[in-house]
């Protein structure tokens, strides 16, 4: 089997057919308004692959916003069982900043002490890929951040060509999808044309969309840890934590046990949280650590631009651009980092 | 163990959170197995005369009658539960705060204003210790089985201190700003799962406002929407104007 | 969706029992714990650990005890709110879950060679005297110990008893200091920093150890600095809101410090320049 295939275009609708048969399919469709999400599909025409990013990334599979983590029964002291929710499922449609989410996920969770439910879950995920040929809108800023082109992070990756999907082969599972759909033809030279000239389109509509180096925001970020944009990002937010909640790199959350109504057993879960919410980081006696907006927005910056590059030598913004487009108050980070330079030159 | 014994009492209210507790289906045979029901006037006639390991009180007070039965309530159980909007926040009879209330009284009883004395209109905390506060108009039943649940164990409750658009961003539901209407989700406290919002309704914030509001950038959000800042102030007070003293 | 039984993981609990429990204030309890077969806990002074009560959660409570003592250990724990609520009620037999020990503990290797200022307020002597035990169990091994504590009230003072056992020790300077007096308080009345100047110390051969409430740090850290004491040799213990101790929540953040895991003790040093730390 070779690295890369063709799946003439005519044919899509089997190879969904075929997969969701497989197992449970999860595609991007349309919830109208030019939103979308990530839900179970079984066909073709259910799917809107022509789509902007969904209002939650895919982590919701990796790492649900409820999750179990153990069982208990008090009948037995402090007795307890691990437990993990986990599920086949197959991602189809994930745009290159998804995969580059799901990435930064995995180092994080794989770093120790190792995530067990986390790496159990995504050991039963399948993860297909669609190539963006051009911005979703003006909110996101991949190019900055290098993630509108396929690094990886997936099982099969398909680029929409003319009467074909150029499709790239990546792992052993991917293989076996293409051998056993059975609907895929040997990749021409034609289609190699087609692909590499796609590609230098892509490099003339993706340019840097801000005036600075991948390398060199961090060090933009020391550099304005007291800047006056922090104050006034502070005072439009309203600490809903919709940021946070899209963002396909944002991972803090909280735990809580759940009884049953008897109260002898029960769930310890872990739940999604916010750090841009008031009580984030407030401890018996009531310091709050974080008590200002302005602190908390400057905190969700450097989670993204300079906190991550020391330990995991990555930006963990992908560039998806949704945290400005679900920002009521219009917190917008492209503006925000445009600010921020600004201020510094 | 025997028991613990349980009522439900309403003051001024629509009764509306008593039908989701008397609606809960299947939960409220699992509770009830769990519980002696000795009051519940939509469910049953017994009064109990003794004491009460917890009482529910819904509706708000609003007259010196009522301003008595909760006292008494109150000294006759171990734990209270205020629940719903009227009983936690005073919720839609909050209103009525709003203007003078001789002014309420005589527009509505006009010439009788004698036979009805009336008082702005309060929640319970402002009267009486609460044990428990299950916000909502009406309740949200899985909030409610949870506070019975921590009243059962004896553990406190709090009501998240963060936005509804917490939990619609996890229902993924289409942002209402984004439909041009205003929405009072991203003040009001989560807890109810987005209920509203899930089926195709605004959030009216009837499970209060969240403790430090940033209400500047609440009216900035608006002008960016070029939706009117009246309504939503017109839309906060109609369920918190009793929560504003 | 299926749920599967998992063999292992970060948030599993140990069982431990509750052995004794002593009420050391109105609001604090002390409470001794064993571990099945009576295994030892095996931590660094310093550290600590999840408390875990199924059905009301987990908090984050410091060992106070020394690793020396290996039958057992000991957690003294303040009623605060829920968690530490719940933990109060319980009686000697009763089960808690474990997890742990957490986080970079007291810095032992350095102290042993050098003479030793350990400072606390208020609760914060409950992390160090798991310091103070290991000290005092290896008393030989470190140079002049000096202990400072500051508390509001005579009231709210912690292990007493130790606190007079300390105070008679020939080896080791023991002084105290309440905020506010009461009238058969016949010690210091004012502030810990009030103590500092008037220790006797050689700056370059001392390590100072600070754990208190966070307003306490700037004002005593400028003292220690006044006596000559070099920022690395200082270190704090650090509180945050804590979820998981594995690093991961982001509850315990400091910029790109996680107190959980890189603390809570830091060299002063380390954290002076860090937004926030202090
Ligand atoms: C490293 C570390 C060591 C500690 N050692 C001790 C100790 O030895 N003895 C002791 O009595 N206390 C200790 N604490 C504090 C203790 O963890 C909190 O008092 C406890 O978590 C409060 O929980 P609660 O459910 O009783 O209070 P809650 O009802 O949850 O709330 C009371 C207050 O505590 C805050 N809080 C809640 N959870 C946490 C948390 N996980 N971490 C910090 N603050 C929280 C809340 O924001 C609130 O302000 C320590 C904390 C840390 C981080
Ligand atoms: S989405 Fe906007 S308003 Fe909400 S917390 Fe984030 S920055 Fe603040
Ligand atoms: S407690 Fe979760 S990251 Fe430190």
């Amino acid at each position: 089997m070779d690295q890369q295939a063709l799946l003439p275009q005519a044919r899509l609708g089997e190879f969904v057919a075929f997969l969701a048969a497989r197992q449970k399919l999860i595609g991007p469709v349309a919830l109208g308004y030019n939103q979308y999400k990530f839900a179970e599909v079984t066909s073709l025409e259910e799917l809107s692959l022509d789509y902007l990013p969904t209002i939650l990334p895919p982590k919701k599979y990796f790492l649900p916003y409820h999750e179990r983590l153990l069982s208990y029964d008090l009948s037995d002291g402090q007795g307890m069982e691990p437990v993990v929710e986990v599920e086949d499922i197959t991602l189809f449609g994930l745009h290159t900043c998804d995969l580059a989410g799901i990435q930064c996920l995995n180092m994080v969770f794989s770093d120790h002490p190792r995530d067990l439910h986390y790496l159990t879950r995504k050991h039963h995920m399948t993860l297909i890929g669609l190539e963006c040929t051009d911005y979703c809108d003006h909110y996101a800023n991949c190019a900055m951040l290098r993630t509108h082109l396929p690094k990886g992070g997936y099982d099969l990756f398909m680029t929409e060509m003319n009467d074909h999907y150029y499709v790239d082969v990546n792992t052993y599972t991917g293989e076996v999808l293409v051998r056993e759909a059975d609907l895929f033809e040997r990749v021409t030279p034609l289609a190699l044309k087609e692909l590499r000239s796609l590609r230098d389109a892509k490099k003339k509509i993706f340019q840097n969309e801000l005036p600075i180096r991948y390398q060199d925001m961090p060090k933009l970020f020391d550099d304005t840890c007291d800047s006056e944009v922090w104050t006034q990002v502070g005072d439009k937010c309203l600490a809903c934590g919709n940021c946070t909640n899209v963002c396909p790199t944002c991972y803090c959350f909280d735990m809580a046990d759940e009884p049953e109504l008897g109260l002898t057993r029960g769930h310890r879960v872990r739940i999604w949280d916010s750090c841009q919410h008031e009580t984030f980081a407030e401890v018996a006696g009531g310091e709050n650590f974080r008590g200002q907006r302005s602190e908390r927005q400057r905190h969700r910056f450097n989670r993204k631009f300079h906190f991550p590059l020391e330990r995991y030598k990555r930006v963990f913004c992908t560039g998806c651009g949704r945290c400005s487009r679900s920002c009521m108050a219009g917190i917008d980070l492209k503006e925000t980092l445009n600010a921020l330079i600004d201020e510094r030159s | 163990m025997s028991r613990p014994k349980v009522a439900f009492f309403d003051l001024a209210c629509c009764e509306g959170c008593q039908l989701q507790v008397a609606n809960l289906g299947e939960e409220l045979l699992d509770i009830l197995g769990r519980i002696e029901l000795v009051e519940f006037r939509e469910i049953m006639s017994e009064n109990w005369p003794g004491r009460y390991d917890i009482a529910f009180v819904e509706g708000s007070v609003v007259n010196d009658e009522a301003e008595e039965r909760l006292l008494e309530i109150r000294q006759r159980s171990d734990i209270l539960i205020a629940y719903g909007s009227c009983a936690t926040i005073g919720g839609i009879n909050g209103i009525k705060n709003r203007r003078p209330i001789a002014e309420v009284q005589h527009a509505v009883y006009g010439e009788r204003i004698d036979w009805f004395p009336a008082r702005p209109t309060r929640a319970l905390h402002h009267l009486v210790r609460v044990d428990y506060s299950i916000p909502g108009c009406p309740v949200y039943p899985p909030e409610l089985i949870k506070v019975i649940k921590a009243a059962l164990a004896g553990l406190p409750y709090v009501v998240p201190d963060y936005a509804v658009c917490v939990e619609c961003k996890f229902n993924e539901n289409v942002c209402m700003y984004d439909k041009g209407v205003t929405c009072l989700g991203p003040v009001t406290r989560a807890g109810c799962n987005s209920w509203c919002i899930n089926h195709g309704n605004i959030c009216y914030g009837c499970r209060g406002l969240v403790s430090n509001p940033n209400q500047a950038g609440a009216k900035e959000v608006l002008r960016r929407y070029r939706l009117d800042p009246d309504r939503i102030v017109d839309k906060m007070t109609m369920y918190n104007a009793a929560m504003e003293r | 969706m299926k749920t599967m039984a998992l063999h292992h993981c970060s948030y599993q609990v140990a069982r431990a029992k509750v052995e004794t429990v002593r009420a050391l204030t109105d609001l604090e309890k002390l409470f001794r714990l064993v571990l099945p077969d009576g295994e030892a806990l095996n931590h660094d002074p310093g550290q600590f650990v999840q408390v875990s009560l199924f059905g009301v959660g987990e908090a984050p409570i410091s060992i106070c005890s020394s690793p020396t003592q290996l039958d057992s250990f000991e957690l003294c724990v303040r009623r605060a709110g829920r968690f530490t609520t719940a933990l109060h009620q319980l009686n000697p037999g009763a089960e808690i879950g474990i997890r742990g020990p957490f986080g970079v503990g007291f810095p032992v290797i350095p102290l042993e060679g050098n003479d030793v200022m350990l400072i606390a307020g208020g609760l914060g002597l409950a992390p160090l005297r798991s310091l103070i035990h290991y000290i005092i169990d290896n008393r030989r091994d470190f140079g002049k110990v000096d202990i400072l504590l500051g508390c509001r009230d005579p009231q709210s003072m912690l292990f007493c008893d130790e606190l007079e056992v300390w105070r008679k020790r020939l080896d080791i300077n023991f002084s105290c200091s309440v905020d506010r007096g009461a009238p058969d308080w016949e010690g210091n009345v004012g502030l810990i920093t009030a103590l500092i100047p008037g220790v006797h110390l050689e700056p370059l051969k001392t390590v100072a150890v600070v754990c208190g409430p966070p307003v306490m740090y700037r004002f005593v850290i400028q003292e220690l600095l006044k006596k000559g004491i070099a920022e690395r040799h200082i270190y704090l213990s650090l509180e945050r809101h804590m979820k998981c101790g594995l690093g991961k929540c982001g509850h315990c953040q400091i910029e790109n410090l996680y107190c959980c895991r890189d603390g809570p003790v830091f060299n002063y040093a380390d954290i002076k320049n860090i937004k926030g730390a202090i």
